[in-house]
């Protein structure tokens, strides 16, 4: 049987195509990689619980992402039930789409400095539906916070560099979704809410 | 006759490499339902989609409705290229047709029912779109 042209135009299209999505497959199926507690927990990030854990956590996360709040009960349940076996560090990952992230990332860490942190994380997460300018003031007047200081530091460069450090970081870790959570290393993949606190309390189970 | 010939010809090949795509994307979307998988997604519609009973029909996940009718597009068209029977047009008219009908059916489905929207399930539904228009222009080029 002679082929026509046209036929072969088409066999050619699906030799591309299959060339393409086999080289796709081999890319995006590369054995996952564990990354080091350096990279995950740089000096200065926010965490709780006891440093040396043999099993850590951190979260990358947006505090006007409704998946975020979603996972936060979960999160403080586990940081509080395994304070001593559980290390937990939170990264900013403030998505473009959300227009109050990059705020609340900075109010939260200006918070920091003055050594209220987890306060301020409750205060954005409870009030995640509306996060505006006159919200974030309520909160520093709520938690006592001295508002000249914390306007400065909002707009500081160090708090500024951390986000984008954080950003950047989580970029390169090939993060597309808030929340991401890295249990010892590698990236959990959770279809949902209460596959968090098995993962980590499987992690803690587990002997060393 | 050498222009009309010629127009269903690359009408053909726009439908063929359409349900390429369209095909990958079923592949893809259907393996993330099948290992309970997260799909990657541009907006974060995706795994409500995902997740939603709605995106079953009879216990069949919707994108595998997707997977069969552009193979069968794919094929039709790949078999256009050595025969010129209308038999094969109008088979493409059927299913893209249907193709049409139920990607509208499911972006309802989606923005009303499910209150959320996938990325892939609209390309998918663009993609079917296109495909319809394209096979009802070949059909009345045929006719004329």
């Amino acid at each position: 049987m002679r082929l026509t042209n046209e036929t072969k135009i088409f066999i050619g299209i699906i030799v591309v195509t299959l060339i393409i999505v086999g080289l796709g497959v081999f890319l995006f199926s590369r054995p996952e990689q564990i990354l080091s507690k350096e990279d995950l927990l740089p000096a200065g990030t926010i965490t709780k619980g006891l440093v040396s854990s043999k099993v850590y956590l951190v979260e990358f996360s947006d505090f006007q992402c409704p998946a975020c709040k979603s996972f936060k009960p979960i999160v403080d349940e586990i940081t509080s039930t395994y304070k001593d076996k559980l290390y937990f560090g939170y990264r900013h990952f403030p998505l473009t789409q959300h227009p109050f992230a990059q705020k609340s990332a900075e109010a939260a860490e200006a918070a920091n400095e003055q050594g209220k942190f987890w306060q301020m994380y409750d205060y954005l997460f409870a009030k995640q539906d509306d996060l505006s300018d006159a919200v974030i003031d309520g909160g520093v007047k709520e938690l006592g916070l001295d508002t000249a200081k914390f306007q400065a530091d909002m707009k500081s460069d160090k708090v500024k560099n951390k986000i984008e450090k954080d950003l950047a970081d989580g970029n390169k870790f090939g993060i597309s979704a808030t929340p991401t959570f890295f249990l010892n290393g590698k990236k959990l993949n959770l279809d949902q809410l209460s596959d968090l606190k098995t993962a980590v309390e499987k992690a803690i189970q587990q002997p060393l | 006759m050498k222009d009309k010939s010629n127009s269903l010809l690359k009408l053909n090949r726009i439908i063929f490499v359409l349900a390429i795509i369209g095909l990958i994307i079923a592949v893809y979307v259907l393996q993330g339902f099948l290992r309970q998988a997260p799909i990657v997604c541009i907006n974060t519609g995706c795994e409500q989609v995902r997740k939603s009973a709605s995106s079953y029909i009879f216990g069949i996940p919707v994108p595998a409705f997707g997977l069969v009718g552009y193979s069968l597009i794919t094929i039709l068209a790949f078999l256009r290229t050595f025969s010129t029977g209308k038999s094969l047009l109008y088979a493409i008219l059927g299913i893209a047709s249907f193709g049409f009908l139920f990607v509208g059916w499911f972006t309802y489905t989606e923005i009303f029912v499910i209150n959320a929207t996938c990325t892939w399930c609209a390309i998918s539904a663009v993609i079917m779109t296109v495909i319809f228009i394209l096979s009802v222009k070949s059909y009345m080029l045929l006719k004329k």
